[in-house]
């Protein structure tokens, strides 16, 4: 790799700004502005999902709990999300601009807290101060944005969350994971790995062993250069190593998969238009191939690469071996504008077209053949995938994903589902008119070592009583609704990951 | 391998601010992030100077105090400079980068050219007639 690539190249859309300022949004306050949305959302109160934070911490509150919350469910579901998305008379047009609040649902004896706060980020930090946006955000292009000295300055800390060893992360893509105190929040600054990766991309999407070591990839594409650098960390939370894969082009990789033997990422192929943020610039180009890379867990320098019809991917979901195949499962977005800018018009505090016009696909890649294929399962209108990481690596798992089930309020989810490929059978739970769902984590029973058996915890918006909370489900029985739900008497805005933990570090 | 910033070797260079004639030339640093290490302020009238091909016509370095400083160069002709700042927060003696050469201490160029690469001679290029105060944001 020419290490000079890097001032060539573009770090996310801070550096991407550039210094020639084309048409703005940003200009446009009354267009687009925080104006504009508060109108909208007294007309759309569903749009308290894309509601400004506006404070800095939240909580600790005790919530109220609806059922009787399982005595043995103990622990805590941090979740991440984008939070802040105005300043002055600007507001973040792209809902992956917002800067990170981390949130914590803490589970003991039945009762259970909910606290927030935003990520110290050195780009919230100085934002604070001066009350203006002054870097350059993913998908909003900021008049006069300053330069920045690395992506580092840019990261906004806002996409997910994940437990290493005794260290609570909170993830963004194109630059450091932000370490955190897991009982206060509290930033405690980017992770520095070793000093040759500061601000190196540390994706949002890590993956963990069983024996709680993990694996992690950034883009390098960030750079001007084209592959991932992979990370492996060990289950004390510690590097042990990296390796950098080259690509041969251009490809953008939100998340990958990981079966018992390899690692398969899949990139996504673009181009570049010449101004605007990075999302604003980012082109997926259906007319060429997704390269996907097959990378033996033990011979990281030996991928073994295929080629499959194009598909928009954010988020992969399981993979597992079977007669001489690897077999990827993810959601695959049919509009590929739609995903480059998800509840565009909710940002803009208007109605836009329903969330994720996406379908569970399987990549599944022939080994012997050396041939890659798409196969669809018909099941559609879903988003952020999680599944019980015990399946044996040669079936598939049980999928979780929330979806809309008719009627339909607002253009998100309102339910939750549960994805059986294998029986063909979905169930799904419908959280009512007024309620909007997030991501559900899969929690498994004590004591239980069967796969699928325990439970769904996952978020919940509420906007017709203003509050938002979290509710636990058995995973077997999604169709039956929740066994508990516990709320809070204010809303948080929509994020999207989280990550449970049953014995969060410091509290035990 | 070059930095991608190819910043001057600055530990090999020698002092060699101007004498007591010409102009005075005051740079105002700002935007430091830690009273830590040192900046160090190169000025040069040419595009070798600038690409560490020959000496700078001037060169300071001061401890860091967190914010804004302000450093002067007396005796320096009428003509054009460029100047380079690099806050050096370990005193190694170099712009720290990462593996692929991402700074990780801050610097800063004249005119302050809103550019992701190291800014070229003739983008940070000066005039400098008598007295003449600039000021540089480190990134």
């Amino acid at each position: 790799m020419q290490r000079r690539s890097f001032m060539q190249g573009l770090l996310l859309g801070a550096l991407a700004s550039g210094s020639r300022i084309e048409v703005l949004r940003a200009a446009l306050p009354g267009e687009t502005g925080p104006a504009r949305f508060a109108a909208g959302l007294a007309q759309r109160p569903w749009l308290a999902g894309w509601k400004s934070v506006g404070v800095e911490s939240l909580g600790p509150t005790r919530a109220t709990v609806e059922g009787r919350w399982p005595g043995s469910l103990t622990g805590a579901l941090y979740r991440n999300g984008p939070a802040w998305f105005e300043r002055g008379d600007l507001r973040y047009q792209h809902w992956f601009d917002g800067d990170g609040m981390l949130q914590s649902w803490r589970f003991h004896g039945g009762e259970v807290t909910h606290a927030a706060r935003m990520v110290a980020t050195t780009k919230f930090v100085q934002e604070q101060k001066s009350g203006r946006f002054e870097f350059g955000a993913a998908g909003t292009t900021i008049e006069g944005a300053r330069p920045v000295r690395n992506n580092d300055d840019a990261n906004t800390a806002n996409t997910a969350v994940v437990r290493i060893g005794d260290r609570v992360f909170a993830l963004w893509e194109g630059g450091s994971a932000y370490e955190v105190d897991p009982v206060t929040l509290e930033s405690r600054g980017p992770a520095t790995w070793r000093e040759d990766l500061v601000a190196a991309p540390f994706s949002a999407h890590p993956l963990l062993e069983r024996d709680g070591s993990a694996w992690n990839f950034g883009s390098l594409d960030f750079f001007g250069a084209h592959g991932v650098l992979i990370w492996r960390i060990g289950a004390d939370g510690r590097l042990l190593r990296t390796s950098v894969l080259k690509a041969d082009g251009p490809g953008y990789l939100h998340s990958f998969a990981m079966t018992d033997q390899y690692l398969v990422f899949t990139f996504m192929p673009y181009r570049m238009a010449e101004s605007g943020a990075y999302f604003e610039r980012l082109r997926f180009a259906p007319d060429l191939a997704c390269r996907v890379a097959l990378v033996p867990k033990d011979a990281l320098d030996v991928p073994r690469w295929f080629e499959a019809p194009f598909a928009a991917i954010y988020h992969f979901a399981d993979a597992y071996e079977h007669r001489g195949e690897v077999v990827v499962r993810a959601a695959r977005h049919a509009d590929i504008e739609e995903a480059r800018s998800p509840m565009a018009a909710a940002m803009r505090g208007e109605l836009g077209p329903p969330v994720s016009n996406t379908e569970l696909v399987s990549l599944r890649l022939d080994l012997a053949r050396g041939k890659a294929r798409w196969e669809a399962h018909g099941v559609r209108g879903f988003e952020f995938p999680t599944f019980d990481a015990r399946t044996p690596g040669d079936q598939p798992a049980l999928l979780f994903a929330p979806t809309s089930v008719r009627p339909v309020t607002a253009p998100y989810f309102n339910a939750i589902s549960s994805i059986d490929t294998r029986r063909e059978r979905v169930q799904a739970h419908r959280y009512g008119a007024d309620v909007m769902a997030e991501e559900h984590r899969f929690v498994p029973r004590p004591g239980s070592s069967k796969p699928g058996d325990g439970w769904l915890v996952g978020t919940l918006l509420d906007f017709a009583r203003g509050r938002s909370g979290v509710t636990v489900l058995d995973a077997r029985r999604v169709g039956d609704g929740p066994v508990a739900t516990a709320w809070v008497p204010y809303t948080v805005p929509l994020g999207f990951h989280g990550w449970f933990t049953e014995t969060p570090p410091g509290t035990t | 391998m070059n930095t991608p910033l190819m910043f001057l070797s600055f530990v090999s260079l020698m002092f060699l601010a101007g004498t007591a004639h010409g102009g005075e030339l005051a740079v105002t640093i700002t935007d430091i992030r830690a009273a830590e290490g040192s900046l160090r302020v190169a000025v040069v009238n040419t595009d070798a100077g600038w690409n560490n091909q020959e000496k700078p016509v001037a060169f300071k370095t001061v401890a860091a105090a967190q914010g804004e400083m302000t450093l002067t160069f007396a005796g320096l002709p009428d003509g054009k400079y460029a100047v380079q700042v690099m806050h050096d927060q370990n005193d190694n003696d170099k712009l720290d980068t990462n593996f692929v050469g991402i700074p990780s201490e801050g610097y800063g160029f004249s005119n302050n050219p809103n550019v992701m690469r190291r800014a070229h001679f003739d983008e940070a290029q000066f005039d400098l007639a008598g007295n003449t105060a600039i000021s540089i944001r480190l990134r």
